[in-house]
């Protein structure tokens, strides 16, 4: 039984992506989900689902809810991070599908800058090591960047990967950022800004990394047939994957190659359900926790042949002007870190054609296409759209869309 | 054994009813590297876990590995996040496949161990030493008296394969 286009996104909404929000993540959801809500033309009074993802910093789905008047039948606060997005699109599908609920808001709100620290330092650093940590962590990899950089090198070395090729992520989503009035990071870098950057962790410089950024998301699912009345132009999911993983997802590099990434599995899944190749797809959202998770999706997914994803992300086409732009918000690299969430809004506003872009009637569906900086950054004719979550390498979502 | 372990700032916690783990660090401490290996099938898995995860029999017993392998990938600290590791940085930290069971039961699978590059007095090893075919041995960093981390030292036995290092 297939789900294609049985299911809208038809709300998003987000706050302002900072380094110090000095509010709770309470106050945030709060901010996001109304937000959502607005866009989409609902009341408080039609939302009667709720999902979150959190990894024990943020607040819960029962302390949001009411703060906006939501009474739910159906909610579920999830243990996750990164690939959580696209797992909860298919979630609130299947909830609703069941009968549980008929309109359901995803969430993610978190200080990753300010309280807890996405990169593993402050709080984070002085816990206990226990149970399967004790595999990694005594011997100082604890952060996202140490727990990844052994599949990067690999990669390195399995394919001839070059740092410069890698570092043409950054300068894409950069390129984009600066036409995105929310990014944090709006200036456009080149290749040599990234390799000259300081060392994190080899392979890794400190611009092949991701921000850290106080921020809440949220992005509203329901029935195609409740879309239909709604304010904006509905979004169609075509297909969705959520939290597919390699063998071993306890300690992945038991089972190789290790520069394989979940996409190697979840691509099986996914472009059957909703009928189309990589070929078809006209905007990507691959994960952009660090320039070569970008790289490493693109091409397990099938946009380029395995092994050749530096010369796919360092041919232009991930750029906007190129055939097929990632991330035209400027992503985790540049506008902000949301968990996956701002990849998803930024494609939904893609496919509406209202992109929020420095255009004066841009969220209106006015846009210019000259990408020069402080313009415009709307994809022309944007139909379909895929979203490639990564949580780690061996555990990924994806999503495909489609504009009505 | 006595709770917790302390080592560069970190407290290494390993309850009495961890059965996963609780062995594991004592018999490294008597400086024998051991993992599970399933009392059914004989294939051996590490981290220690309690089904097989071939033919998901339970019984297992610990069996001695010889501690030699070979580098598969590696990374180089640069910036530590953890406090304790700011004054031994940069340091490196490998994914060792150990000799035993390379490429089985598929070709991809293997017993690969996570574990710092370190000279012989555990400080860690130069970056210009650490290459993906390098070959290494196990290495006993006693902590305590019931514990011990295995780390890898180099060592001079031709590498295998493509000796590769970033930049190299």
């Amino acid at each position: 039984m297939s789900l294609r286009d049985k299911y809208c996104i038809v709300g998003v909404g987000e706050t302002e992506y900072s380094r110090g929000s000095g509010r709770s993540t309470r106050a945030m959801a709060v901010e996001a989900v109304r937000k959502a809500i607005l866009d989409a033309g609902l009341k408080a009074s039609d939302v009667d689902g709720m999902l979150d993802y959190q990894g024990g910093d943020s607040t819960l789905a029962p302390h949001v809810a009411p703060d906006l008047g939501i009474r739910l039948n159906f909610y579920m606060d999830v243990m996750g991070g990164g690939s959580s997005t696209e797992a909860l699109v298919g979630l609130a599908m299947g909830a609703i599908e069941a009968g549980m609920c008929k309109t359901v808001a995803i969430y993610r709100s978190m200080n990753g800058y300010s309280e807890f620290r996405i990169g593993g330092t402050g709080a984070r650093a002085a816990q206990p090591v226990r149970g399967l940590d004790l595999a990694q962590v005594p011997f100082g990899m604890r952060s996202a960047g140490q727990n990844f950089a052994l599949t990067f090198m690999r990669h390195m070395y399995d394919y001839g990967t070059t740092s410069e090729q890698v570092a043409h992520v950054k300068v894409a989503h950069s390129k984009h950022a600066s036409q995105n009035p929310k990014a944090l990071l709006k200036d456009r870098v080149t290749v040599q800004d990234v390799v000259n950057s300081r060392w994190i962790v080899k392979p890794l410089h400190l611009l092949d990394c991701c921000l850290e950024t106080d921020n809440a998301t949220c992005i509203i699912v329901t029935s195609a047939e409740r879309a239909r009345d709604l304010r904006q132009r509905p979004v169609h999911i075509m297909g969705v994957v959520g939290r597919v993983s390699k063998p071993r997802l306890d300690f992945h590099w038991a089972h190789g190659p290790i520069s394989r990434v979940a996409g190697y599995y979840a691509k099986d899944l996914i472009f059957p359900q909703a009928g189309i190749t990589p070929e078809d797809v006209d905007v990507t959202g691959s994960y952009d926790a660090f320039t070569f998770t970008t790289m490493l999706q693109l091409e397990e997914y099938g946009f380029c042949k395995k092994g050749e994803g530096g010369a796919y992300v360092s041919s232009g086409i991930i750029e906007l002007g190129g055939k097929r732009p990632n991330n035209t918000s400027g992503g985790h690299l540049c506008e902000g870190y949301t968990h996956g969430m701002s990849m998803v809004i930024e494609n939904v506003r893609q496919l509406r054609g209202t992109v929020d872009d420095y255009c004066p009637k841009g969220s209106e569906g006015v846009h210019t296409h000259d990408y020069t900086p402080g313009r415009c950054r709307q994809v022309k004719d944007a139909t379909i759209s895929m979203n490639l979550g990564w949580a780690m390498p061996p555990l990924g979502s994806a999503l495909i869309m489609r504009r009505s | 054994m006595p709770q917790p372990v302390t080592y560069r700032g970190m407290s290494l916690v390993i309850p009495d009813n961890d059965s996963e783990w609780n062995e594991y660090f004592a018999l490294a401490r008597r400086h024998t590297l051991m993992v599970r290996a399933c009392t059914a099938c004989g294939l051996m898995r590490y981290p220690p876990t309690h089904a097989c995860p071939w033919c998901m029999d339970l019984g297992w017993k610990w069996q001695e590995v010889s501690g030699k392998g070979t580098i598969h990938s590696y990374e180089i600290v640069m910036h530590a996040i953890q406090p304790g590791f700011r004054e031994i940085t940069p340091y490196a930290v490998v994914l060792v496949e150990l000799d035993e069971q390379a490429g089985q039961p598929t070709p991809d699978e293997a017993l690969r161990i996570v574990a710092n590059l370190v000279k012989p007095d555990f400080t860690p090893e130069a970056e210009a030493k650490v290459a993906i075919g390098a070959r290494v041995r196990v290495a006993f960093q006693d902590l305590s008296d019931e514990f011990a981390l295995p780390q890898f030292t180099l060592t001079d036995e031709a590498p295998v394969g493509r000796v590769w290092r970033l930049g190299g």
